[in-house]
C-alpha cells in the first residue's frame, strides 16, 4: 500500500472524526487559533513599526555621513567625548578637496531656541547653521521661497528657512515670506518654509529652522560645536568613503598612528541598527509570548489527540487487524491533528488580521501584516499539530492489535 | 501445499516474574477447503492459538506457515500485509468500525490492499450480497440486528478474498436461532471452497464441524472427527457437572 493511500485514507478518517467530535475540535481549535492570533498580532505590529521607521529614515535624506565629537546612539563614555578637540571649519575645505567620494559636505551647528512673530510663539525649535550644500544632503523640500544660498552665508544675513511646525504655529493663513520673525530676540527675514518630514523616533523633523552657518557663528556663539555633513554618491561605497573620511581627518588633525580616532563619524544608515538594538529585546519577548501561547495551544491538541487514540483504540485493533501497518494509523492521527491546528490556524489568522488592524485603527502604531506571514501563520499551526501530534500517533500505532481488540 | 501448518508452536506470556504457557508445543496441519473447530476452555490456550493462527501475535518458538508464507520471523508490516491477504477474521462481538456504513465497512480490507474506490465499491456489494444483505448497505451497525452485523462481518472477511477464514465465537453473542443462521451460512461457505477454522467453547457448535482439535492446557488432546472430539468434550463437562 503506498503513502498516497496513507494520506488520503488518513485525512479522510480525519475529518469524519473531526465532525463526529464538533465541540472537542472547536474547543481545540480555540488554543491553537488564539495562540496563533497573538503571534500574528504581534508580528504584524513589529512589521508595522519597522516598516513606518523605515519610512521615517527616508524623511531624513539620503545616507549621509556625519562627522562629530559625538556618535550617535546610547553607549560610550560622555565625559571623553566632551573633552576631544573641536571640530573647525577648515575641515569642511580639506574634505571637500581630498576626498573622492563626497558629493557635497556642509557644515552643521545647533541651538535650542524660541522663535517669535507678533504674539505668537514656537518653543524648543532646533535652529540649526548650516550651508546651501545641505539642502541636498539633508533632502530638504522647499514649500515655499527659498534654500539657504551662498551670498546669504558669506555676507550674515538674518534670513531663516522655517520647519513646518514652526511655520503653522507662528503663521496661520498669513504668507510668511518677507515677515520678520525673532529668534533669541534678533530679526530675522523669513525666506522659505519647508515640507512636513514627520518624526524620526521621537525627534519631531518638522520643529526646525535653518539660518546662515556664519550668521549662527555670531549670533550665537562660536564656541558651539560644530558638525560637519557629509554626501557619498555611490551608497553601495558608503563603507569606503568612511574609512577615507577616517584617514582625511587623522592626518589633517596630525593624530598619531597609536592613538585611537578623536571625532565620530556617524552613519543615518546605522541609524536602523540603533533601532533594532533598541527594539529588539522588546520584540524578543512579545514573539516569545506568542509561542509561549501556541505551546499550550500545542499541548491542548496533544492532550485532545491522547484521548482521541484512547476514544479508538479498538478501531485502531479493527484497522490493525485487517491490515493497517503502523506508519498507516500514525498517518490517520497525525493527519487528525494537523487537521485541527490547521482549522485552528485559519481561525486565528483572521483574528490575528483582525486584531492587528483594529491597534493600526485605534493607536499611532502602524500596523501590517503581509501576505507571507499569512502563509506562515497557518502552516505554522499545523506544524505545531504535527509535532504535538506525533507521541499520541506513536502510541495509537504501537498498541497491540489483540489488547486493543478486547479493549473496552 | 496446507493452508496451515503448525510445528511446535510455544507462546510464552511474562506476567510480573512468573512466565504463564499458554502454548506448550502445538503442532498440526489444515488442508485447502477443510472446515475446523478449534475447542477448549477458558484458560486452554485457544485464544491464544487463534491470535498466534491469526498472525495477530507470533509465537515463542516453532513454526508457523500459512498459506506456504513462514510466518511466526516475520516482522510487523509483514504481519499486516498476511493478515490482509490471507485472513479475513470473524469476531464474537463483531468489531465493526461503528461510525461506518456497512459497505464502508466490508470495504475497508480493500482500502488497505490499495484497492481502487470504484472496484472497491463494486467488490465490498457483491460481499454483501452473497450474505444476503444487499438490501443493508448503507445502514450503520446500530442499525443492524447482532446475525445482520455478524453476516456484515462475514461479507468483510470475504471480500478480500482470504485463504484462511478464522472464526472466533462467532455465535457467542447471538441467540440460538440466529447462531443457527450464521452456522448455515459457514456450511454454505465450506461448501463453496473456503477454507475455515472456527475457535469455540460450544461441544454443539464443533459437533457441526467434519474435523476439531480439542485444546487443554495449552497441548492438542484430541483431534478428529467433530462429533467424537465434541462427545468428548461432552463426557468431560457432564463429569464436571456429576
Amino acid at each position: 500500500m503506498s503513502l498516497r493511500v496513507d494520506l488520503y485514507e488518513g485525512a479522510r478518517i480525519a475529518v469524519g472524526s473531526l465532525r463526529s467530535n464538533r465541540m472537542r475540535t472547536v474547543l481545540t481549535t480555540l488554543g491553537i487559533g488564539i495562540g496563533v492570533a497573538t503571534l500574528l498580532a504581534i508580528v504584524g505590529i513589529i512589521q508595522g513599526l519597522n516598516a513606518s521607521f523605515d519610512e521615517q529614515l527616508k524623511s531624513i535624506g539620503s545616507t549621509y555621513l556625519q562627522v562629530s565629537k559625538y556618535p550617535w546612539g546610547i553607549s560610550g563614555n560622555w565625559w571623553e567625548y566632551r573633552n576631544r578637540k573641536k571640530l573647525t571649519l577648515e575641515l569642511v575645505d580639506t574634505i571637500q578637496r581630498q576626498s573622492r567620494y563626497a558629493t557635497a559636505v556642509a557644515p552643521t551647528v545647533w541651538r535650542m531656541s524660541d522663535i517669535a512673530f507678533l504674539g505668537e510663539q514656537v518653543a524648543n525649535v532646533d535652529v540649526m547653521g548650516t550651508t546651501l550644500a545641505y539642502q541636498s544632503i539633508g533632502g530638504i523640500q522647499i514649500a515655499r521661497g527659498r534654500f539657504l544660498n551662498e551670498i546669504d552665508d558669506a555676507s550674515q544675513k538674518r534670513v531663516v528657512v522655517l520647519g513646518a511646525d514652526v511655520t503653522d504655529g507662528l503663521f496661520r493663513g498669513i504668507d510668511p515670506i518677507g515677515k520678520t520673525v525673532l529668534i533669541d530676540k534678533r530679526p530675522y527675514t523669513v525666506i522659505g518654509t519647508l515640507e512636513r518630514k514627520g518624526r524620526l523616533l521621537d525627534e519631531n523633523l518638522d520643529l526646525t529652522a535653518y539660518i546662515p552657518f556664519k550668521t549662527h557663528r555670531a549670533d550665537m556663539g562660536r564656541w558651539r560645536d560644530i558638525q560637519i555633513a557629509v554626501a557619498i554618491a555611490d551608497t553601495t561605497r558608503i563603507a569606503a568613503a568612511e574609512d577615507e573620511l577616517v584617514g582625511i581627518l587623522r592626518r589633517a588633525r596630525g593624530t598619531p598612528p597609536d592613538k585611537p580616532d578623536d571625532f565620530a563619524i556617524n552613519r543615518t544608515d546605522k541609524l536602523m541598527e540603533t533601532y533594532n538594538k533598541l527594539t529588539g529585546a522588546l520584540y524578543g519577548v512579545a514573539v516569545g509570548i506568542g509561542f509561549i501561547t501556541l505551546l499550550v495551544g500545542g499541548i491542548g491538541i496533544m492532550n485532545i489527540m491522547l484521548v482521541s487514540v484512547r476514544e479508538r483504540t479498538r478501531e485502531i485493533g479493527i484497522r490493525r487487524a485487517l491490515g493497517a501497518r503502523k506508519r498507516t494509523i500514525i498517518a490517520q492521527f497525525l493527519m487528525e491533528a494537523a487537521a485541527v491546528s490547521a482549522f485552528g490556524g485559519t481561525l486565528g489568522t483572521l483574528v490575528g488580521l483582525g486584531a492587528a488592524k483594529v491597534v493600526s485603527e485605534i493607536t499611532p502604531l502602524a500596523a501590517s501584516v503581509q501576505p507571507l506571514t499569512i502563509v506562515f501563520g497557518i502552516g505554522f499551526s499545523s506544524l505545531v499539530g504535527l509535532i504535538f501530534g506525533i507521541w499520541p500517533a506513536a502510541r495509537a500505532a504501537n498498541l497491540d492489535p489483540v489488547e486493543a481488540l478486547r479493549y473496552e | 501445499m496446507s493452508v496451515i501448518r503448525v510445528e511446535g508452536v510455544t507462546r510464552d506470556f511474562v506476567v510480573g516474574e512468573e512466565t504463564v504457557r499458554a502454548l506448550r508445543g502445538v503442532s498440526f496441519t489444515v488442508e485447502k477447503g477443510e472446515w475446523v473447530a478449534i475447542v477448549g476452555q477458558s484458560g486452554s490456550g485457544k485464544s491464544t492459538l487463534m491470535n498466534v493462527l491469526g498472525c495477530l501475535d507470533t509465537p515463542t518458538s516453532g513454526s508457523y506457515w500459512l498459506n506456504g508464507h513462514d510466518v511466526a520471523r516475520m516482522g510487523d508490516d509483514e504481519l499486516a500485509r498476511i493478515r490482509n491477504q490471507e485472513i479475513g477474521f470473524i469476531f464474537q462481538t463483531f468489531q465493526l468500525l461503528p461510525r461506518e456504513t456497512a459497505l464502508a465497512n466490508v470495504e475497508l480490507p480493500l482500502v488497505y490492499r490499495g484497492v481502487g474506490r470504484k472496484e472497491r465499491r463494486e467488490r465490498a456489494r457483491e460481499a454483501l450480497e452473497k450474505v444476503g444483505l444487499g438490501h443493508r448497505m448503507t445502514h450503520r451497525p446500530n442499525e443492524l440486528s447482532g446475525g445482520q452485523r455478524q453476516r456484515v462481518a462475514i461479507a468483510r472477511a470475504l471480500v478480500a478474498e482470504p485463504s484462511l477464514l478464522l472464526a472466533d465465537e462467532p455465535t457467542g453473542n447471538l441467540d440460538s436461532a440466529t447462531g443457527e443462521e450464521i452456522i448455515r451460512l459457514f456450511a454454505d461457505l465450506h461448501a463453496a471452497g473456503h477454507t475455515l477454522v472456527l475457535v469455540t467453547h460450544e461441544p454443539k457448535l464443533a459437533a457441526r464441524c467434519p474435523r476439531a482439535i480439542r485444546i487443554s492446557d495449552g497441548t492438542i488432546v484430541a483431534d478428529g472427527p467433530g462429533r467424537e472430539v465434541a462427545l468428548g468434550n461432552l463426557a468431560e463437562h457432564a463429569r464436571a457437572h456429576g
